[in-house]
């Protein structure tokens, strides 16, 4: 499966993510972002895998900011 | 000491909230949503479970909506400095503290217009459709004077505001905890809380919702977002937590919301009310001594309780109760136009608020030692 870390920046927004993803039955984790955020610096993002474009309408719809998803190699 | 002053803050604090506070500093000492390791998410997590409570109690949108500040004072001057621009209307109630009376009179020397409403009308409503003009950008009031206990009525207010597109900004400080606030239901766009008086947390601590955006920053600073970028960024809650945030405190927030849950809202407001009503009864009615309110506990008034004796002022009063070891508030309690409406700018009154451990015997002690005052003997 596919992994991918969703940058949304702030941690409250992560874990509001994180909860809903796991309520589906969608396995997330929150983290402080490692990599991909050399043009906004700090942040935190959630780690999770499956069908993305799914888990961003979820996101989006219950107003969790995404900044950016990036593909874990 | 009987302590009847739960209007400046909760005289009782639960142990459950100073256990939270207590592990706070104990377990999670760490800065939340700045650092990645283990402690640190603890403590996020921690804060984000006490977001996750005040908006399901207040009926916001979500936990991301929901701010901590250092007071309701800050939250308020966040509200009315963030949305207000020059020539923009502001429309106030003459019950407010000077947390909102303040702020609203500095912007206006800013060229913010601003009006003020009767906050004793049974329906403001009429009056502010007068007040109401194409410019009025922003409705702020108080819910409950912290003077007298009006209750002022929110939901219709915030049902007109719906209809004018106009934003509604209520000061809870009072009422929080206390009396029912569902923001959706009640069309609240911004709620502004004190959550050490009917949430019983510590001091020092505050909380905005908003369920708007606010344009302008009163406090830019460190977020632990976006640290390469020298604008503060958009996303609440970290857009107005700029530096850290009190986590003790905020633990207790959460331990409050708790307790009060399992205590019942309701219950604690039937017990303040009736001990209220049993004051109001007493007194009213006796020459020397002036009580205000009708004694509509819960519909029209908040369990607190204002009065005042003929001949004495009332900075004298509460130190005279004081002496006895009775703990209240005299004066102006920072509300000026509460107090111009009231007719009582010359002396002020004393402030009776009981709380949630107070009983029948204290409101017995506070009217004879009121009555020995009327009397001149003490």
């Amino acid at each position: 499966m596919k992994r991918y870390v969703i940058a949304t920046g702030t941690v409250t927004h992560a874990i509001k993510g994180r909860d809903l993803l796991k309520k589906k039955g969608i396995a997330a984790e929150t983290e402080r972002m490692k990599y991909g955020t050399e043009n906004y610096g700090c942040g935190y993002g959630i780690v999770t895998g499956g069908n993305i474009e799914k888990i961003e309408n979820l996101l989006k719809s219950n107003n969790v900011k995404i900044l950016k998803i990036l593909p874990i190699d | 000491m009987i302590y009847l002053d739960n209007a400046a803050t909760s005289g009782y604090k639960p142990e459950a909230v100073i256990r939270s506070v207590s592990n706070a500093l104990r377990a999670l000492s760490a800065n939340p949503g700045r650092s990645g390791h283990n402690l640190s998410v603890s403590a996020a997590e921690a804060v984000y479970k006490v977001r996750e409570r005040l908006s399901d109690f207040f009926g916001a949108t979500g936990p991301e909506r929901v701010i901590f500040t250092g007071n309701c004072t800050q939250a308020v001057n966040f509200v009315l400095k963030g949305v207000l621009n020059a020539n923009d209307g502001l429309i106030i109630s003459n019950l407010e503290h000077n947390a909102v009376a303040r702020p609203a009179f500095s912007l206006r020397e800013k060229g913010v217009k601003v009006s003020v409403f009767d906050g004793f009308a049974k329906d403001p409503t009429q009056e502010l459709n007068n007040l109401i003009t194409k410019d009025t950008k922003l409705i702020f009031c108080t819910h409950v004077s912290n003077v007298c206990g009006k209750i002022i009525d929110i939901a219709k207010i915030g049902a007109l505001c719906k209809k004018h597109g106009i934003l509604f900004g209520v000061d809870a400080a009072q009422s929080g905890g206390v009396l029912p606030i569902n923001m959706k239901e009640m069309g609240i766009d911004f709620l502004c809380l004190a959550p050490h008086k009917g949430l019983f947390a510590p001091m020092g601590t505050g909380v905005l919702i908003a369920e708007k955006q606010i344009s302008k920053t009163v406090i830019e600073g460190g977020t632990g977002t976006a640290s390469l970028s020298l604008a503060q960024p958009e996303d609440l809650p970290e857009r107005l937590e700029s530096g850290t945030i009190n986590l003790p405190g905020i633990c207790g927030i959460g331990a409050g919301v708790d307790f009060l849950l399992q205590k019942g809202r309701e219950n604690i407001l039937r017990h303040e009310a009736a001990l209220c009503q049993k004051l109001y009864d007493d007194l009213k009615g006796n020459s020397g001594i002036t009580v205000f309110g009708n004694g509509n506990f819960i519909n029209e008034y908040a369990p607190l309780l204002s009065v005042s004796i003929s001949g004495v002022k009332s900075d004298e009063v509460a130190a005279l109760l004081d002496r006895k070891g009775i703990a209240v508030r005299g004066g102006y309690h920072c509300a000026p136009l509460a107090h111009k409406a009231m007719g009582t700018v010359n002396g002020g009154t004393v402030r009776i608020a009981p709380g949630i451990n107070n009983c029948v015997w204290d409101i017995e002690q506070v009217k004879r030692a009121l009555f020995s005052i009327s009397n001149k003997k003490y």
